[in-house]
């Protein structure tokens, strides 16, 4: 589903040259779920945005469902992103002017589904991440744990073949953390492909198989034992 | 503490010049407009209160009912005012005040046109205040042939010669010593004297005993402009309520004979200028335009402060960590309001004195505008700067208030966290709701510029009835050359430039003249004041009048010269004609006892044509033979050869053997004049409303430069879930989008109801408010509001969304 070839991402201000990522080699398989570690500053998110075509390489090649695509622009990347790829963070980042359902509607709304078809997505995502009671609240009037099951929610709500997790624990205690853990795992059961940056070890150890990053390069992988 | 304030409060400002510099621009043109209305304002209320007396002063004005007919003059019979001295002891004091009119006044060799020189009472000093330069003024108009001038005057005739003693002469043979020079009469004085010449001079001339007559005839000519000075103990009220008695021992036997009733209104000398709508009056203000002016000084300075309030908040999430440092530190709310306080106080400053600049600079422009001749000096008075510092002070006070409670009142634990201010609803609420009064103020005042703009349209280019065009007006004031005026017109028609030529009493733009006549009723003759012109027999084709039913005046019958009347269609109406005006009868200068004058007989009934301005409604007019030469000469030139028309017809005067210099105007001019003041209204709402929607345009830009600001991390988060550019774009827009309509909404219903009052009280024909214009004016604001965010708009919207939910 995804490889990389020598990917490398420099960032570059007035003075400084930061080399996030350097010539990182990486292949994911449909299906996969894969835990990307390593300490602070290693990359590892810097590497999780442009696996999510929020961001591009400066060089080598990216390949998203069999097509090479280190040079599209913000719009057609976009355009992939949107019907691809569903996002997870760790500061959930929902929109506070927006109730639970409004949030979890939004992508299938940039997806231009009908209202119906909309409403049938958001309710059965919301469902599944049982928070449906709470589809009229705002995020502010919420826990963190449900604060995050709405993220999950609005990320899984067009059903899209990659999700992205960027510490998606983080902010949680570990009740919390364990239960959207499991819904992260349920969704790989049901064939999601999963990305999950994280320090936790313990979140580490639902996935297939660990990545580890340092100082922009891939040090070594594990494959998890279940 | 205070030097604290003083030292962040600059750093803050320097630090970011570009918002410092659009808060002060915006305060600047705020204040400026300010100052300029405020003295326009106090300028036009000030009037004629440099009289110490003014309190104590009235002019006495004329309300004449005859028939159905009502009219109101600014002037009084010649007799009115001695005879009110006479009855009342209430009067202390009475002057009179009487015109000439483009009179010729003679020193050495030198020649003069005057306009500005009036006969008055000797009693003048007493009443009114003027300055003495030199000579004496007490008794320095009790003799005849004595003339008192202001000093241009003097300076203009005898330039630095001493004139106490000079003797100027009339050009008909008056002779004038000048016995004192007083200071140039203040601009805000509604009756500006250059001069003032003895009355007891014409009394000398008529005999005292005719001059001082109080016939009751002599109650029944309109005359001359009349104050009276009360006792300071008395009021005016007893004035009116003796009146009746007064009416019925000095004009009851006249007024009864021709069916007619007098009333006498009285005016404060200080409310003569803005109150008065009466006929023939010196030119006056108008009432409403101060109230509007005023009210659009507080708009714009409202804008101003709205301005800043909204900028200030924008920088809020930049301000917020150095909030949250300083509480952490220790300060406490007061003191972080009062450094945010100093902040917009030191910028309010800069924009006062900016705008005292701005006024220095512009004054000139405004006088232009205004047709005012204020000076530097009123302005730079203490009292008067310390007063708009004040102002300026208070409106730092004003805008900083909001942001400094609301920039204060950050939890500085959230601050340090980075957790943004969330502003909650009701705050953004505020600030939407100041961006849609701003917009109301803009869009109210863009309508009411298309509208006075239209209204000035509808008054030029209306059909007036008559045509027109190429119609070049001579005055005959020398008797001599009028009485020559058949041989002058046959030299005009010399000319193939020169198609018709006429000799009349009036032309559209000046026909004043009302007269009682007698007009044939049912079973009788009754009275009527009618205006009337009475002209040579071209008159009606001069005007190209179109006649409904009858005949123009011809020659070639006997009796047109002496019997034949030509009305209009409101003539007709009000006399109940309608049916068949021709052949009836109109008895016109006859004696009282209904005996005598000149029976004229209706031949043609013509459309109504506007003899006046479109402010006032058509009236009856009749238009008859005149015996004897006038004072008008028209001629209308071909289309298209006004300059060898105007060629010809200076060589004519000059060789018809005229005392003046050749002097003319176009109709079309007169018709210009009077719509001066709505032209110059039209391009001081032009200004305002200028100035207004640009004072808006940077409030929209601060609001918007803010809402970026707030939306980055929401904007991010929409594109990481798939919104495109615009989507966002569309967003973005669609919320001003909303706000402008808003505004829109509600300026429309206020912009038509204010507008419609105006029209119709100011004109009797007006112009519709067109929706196409009040459509206009929406569109307008939408497009420059909408271009105006989209800088910021744009930038947020293609920001990098990484970036944008990187923090929370």
């Amino acid at each position: 589903m995804i490889e990389t070839k020598e990917l490398t991402r420099i960032f570059r201000t007035e003075e400084i040259e930061t080399t996030a990522l350097k010539e990182v080699n990486l292949k994911i398989k449909s299906g996969e779920f894969v835990a990307i570690m390593g300490p602070s500053g290693c990359g590892k998110s810097t590497l999780l945005n442009i696996l999510g075509l929020l961001d591009s390489p400066t060089s080598g090649e990216f390949i998203f469902n069999e097509k090479s695509i280190g040079n599209f622009n913000e719009k057609n990347r976009a355009k992939l992103r949107k019907r691809n790829v569903g996002f997870v963070f760790q500061s959930f980042n929902l929109i506070d002017q927006l109730t639970v359902f409004e949030n979890v509607e939004l992508p299938l709304v940039y997806l231009k589904m009908s209202k119906s078809e909309r409403k049938a997505l958001v309710e059965e995502a919301l469902e599944y991440m049982q928070i449906s009671n709470r589809s009229k609240h705002y995020p502010n009037q919420l826990s963190g744990g449900q604060q995050q099951r709405v993220a999950v929610a609005r990320a899984v709500v067009s059903k899209p073949k990659l999700i992205l997790a960027d510490e998606p624990t983080g902010n949680l205690d570990s009740a919390h953390g364990v239960e959207v853990m499991n819904m992260l795992t349920e969704l790989n059961k049901n064939g999601t492909t999963i990305i999950m940056v994280t320090h936790s070890k313990r979140d580490a150890g639902f996935s297939n198989r660990i990545v580890h990053l340092f100082d922009g390069q891939i040090i070594s992988e594990n494959i998890v034992s279940q | 503490m205070l030097k604290n304030y003083l030292i962040s409060a600059i750093r803050s400002i320097t630090k970011n010049p570009f918002y410092a510099f659009l808060n002060i621009l915006g305060l600047t043109i705020g204040l400026a407009a300010f100052i300029f209305i405020y003295i326009y304002v106090t300028d036009e209320i000030s009037y004629d209160k440099h009289n110490t007396k003014h309190s104590q002063i009235y002019r006495l004005e004329s309300d004449f009912t005859i028939g159905s007919k009502h009219d109101r003059f600014a002037i009084v019979p010649i007799p009115m005012g001695p005879a009110l001295k006479l009855e009342f002891p209430e009067i202390e004091n009475v002057v009179r005040f009487r015109g000439v009119d483009n009179a010729l006044f003679i020193y050495n060799d030198d020649e003069y046109y005057e306009d500005n020189f009036y006969y008055v009472d000797s009693t003048i000093f007493d009443v009114f205040t003027t300055e003495l330069v030199i000579g004496e003024t007490k008794n320095g108009l009790t003799e005849p042939n004595t003339i008192v001038l202001t000093e241009k005057i003097a300076a203009k005739y005898f330039g630095k010669e001493n004139a106490i003693g000079k003797v100027v002469k009339t050009g008909n043979g008056r002779q004038f010593k000048v016995t004192a020079v007083v200071k140039n009469l203040p601009e805000n004085s509604h009756l500006k004297f250059d001069a003032l010449m003895s009355a007891s001079t014409l009394a000398k001339e008529v005999g005292e005993e005719e001059f001082n007559s109080m016939e009751p005839e002599r109650f029944w000519n309109i005359g001359v402009y009349t104050y009276i000075m009360l006792n300071p103990n008395s009021s005016i009220t007893s004035i009116h309520e003796k009146f009746p008695d007064f009416y019925d021992k000095y004009m009851k036997s006249v007024g009864d004979s021709f069916n007619a009733s007098f009333n006498l209104l009285t005016t404060p000398l200080a409310d003569v200028h803005l109150n008065s709508t009466l006929a023939s009056d010196l030119p006056t203000g108008n009432k409403s335009y101060v109230y509007i002016f005023t009210i659009v000084a507080v708009f714009i300075l409202l804008l101003a402060a709205i301005n800043y309030m909204n900028m200030a908040t924008a920088q809020s999430s930049t301000r917020s960590r150095e909030v949250g440092m300083r509480k952490v530190m220790g300060a406490e709310k007061y003191q972080l309001i009062g450094q945010f306080l100093s902040e917009s106080v030191i910028l309010a400053i800069i924009a006062t004195i900016l705008a005292f600049f701005t006024v220095y600079l512009l004054l000139p422009d405004f006088n232009n505008l205004t047709g005012k001749s204020l000076s530097w000096q009123t302005i730079s008075q203490p009292v008067f700067i310390s007063t708009i510092f004040m102002v300026g002070i208070l409106i730092g006070l004003f805008s900083g208030s909001y942001p400094s409670f609301y920039l204060s009142s950050f939890m500085p634990l959230n601050v340090l966290k980075g957790v943004t201010a969330s502003s909650g609803k009701p705050k953004l609420l505020l600030r939407r709701g100041l961006v849609i009064i701003q917009f109301f103020i803009a869009i109210v005042m863009i309508i009411g510029t298309f509208v006075v703009s239209d209204q000035l349209d509808y008054l030029k280019n209306s059909d007036l009835g008559f045509d027109k065009e190429n119609l070049v007006v001579m005055e005959l004031q020398d008797s001599a050359f009028r009485s020559k005026v058949e041989v002058f017109k046959e030299a005009l028609l010399q000319s193939p430039h020169v198609e018709v030529v006429s000799n009349s009493t009036g032309v559209p733009g000046d026909v004043s003249w009302i007269q009682v006549m007698l007009v044939e009723q049912e079973s009788e003759m009754k009275e009527f004041a009618v205006i009337l012109v009475q002209s040579d027999f071209e008159y009606p084709s001069l005007l190209g009048l179109d006649f409904i039913t009858g005949r123009d005046f011809d020659e070639k019958m006997g009796t047109d010269d002496t019997a034949a009347v030509i009305i209009n269609e409101t003539a007709a109406k009000q006399f109940g004609w309608l049916d068949n005006p021709i052949g009836k009868k109109i008895q016109y200068g006859m004696n009282l006892d209904r005996t005598g004058g000149r029976g004229l007989k209706v031949i043609g009934m013509v459309e109504d044509f506007h003899f006046n301005s479109l402010h006032n409604k058509v009236e009856p007019i009749i238009i008859f033979i005149s015996p004897v030469p006038r004072y008008y000469v028209t001629a209308r030139v071909t289309d298209g050869n006004m300059k060898s028309g105007l060629e010809h017809i200076e060589k004519c005067w000059a060789e018809g053997g005229a005392e003046r210099p050749f002097n003319y105007t176009m109709i079309t001019d007169l018709q210009e004049d009077m719509y001066e003041s709505e032209e110059k209204i039209s391009s001081i709402f032009l200004i305002i409303s200028a100035l207004t929607v640009f004072i808006a345009l940077l409030g929209l830009f601060g609001l918007s430069s803010f809402t970026a600001e707030q939306r980055t991390r929401e904007i991010g988060i929409r594109k990481v879930n798939g919104a495109s550019l615009y989507d966002i774009l569309i967003l973005l827009f669609k919320e001003f989008f909303w706000l402008i309509l808003i505004a829109f909404v509600i300026a429309v219903p206020v912009a038509y109801w204010r507008l419609s009052i105006w029209l119709e009280t100011s004109f009797t024909y007006y112009t519709e408010i067109h929706w196409f214009s009040i459509l206009l004016a929406g569109a307008l604001a939408m497009i420059v509001g909408l271009l105006t965010i989209s800088y910021h708009v744009i930038k947020v919207a293609s920001s990098d969304p990484v970036e944008a939910i990187k923090y929370e």
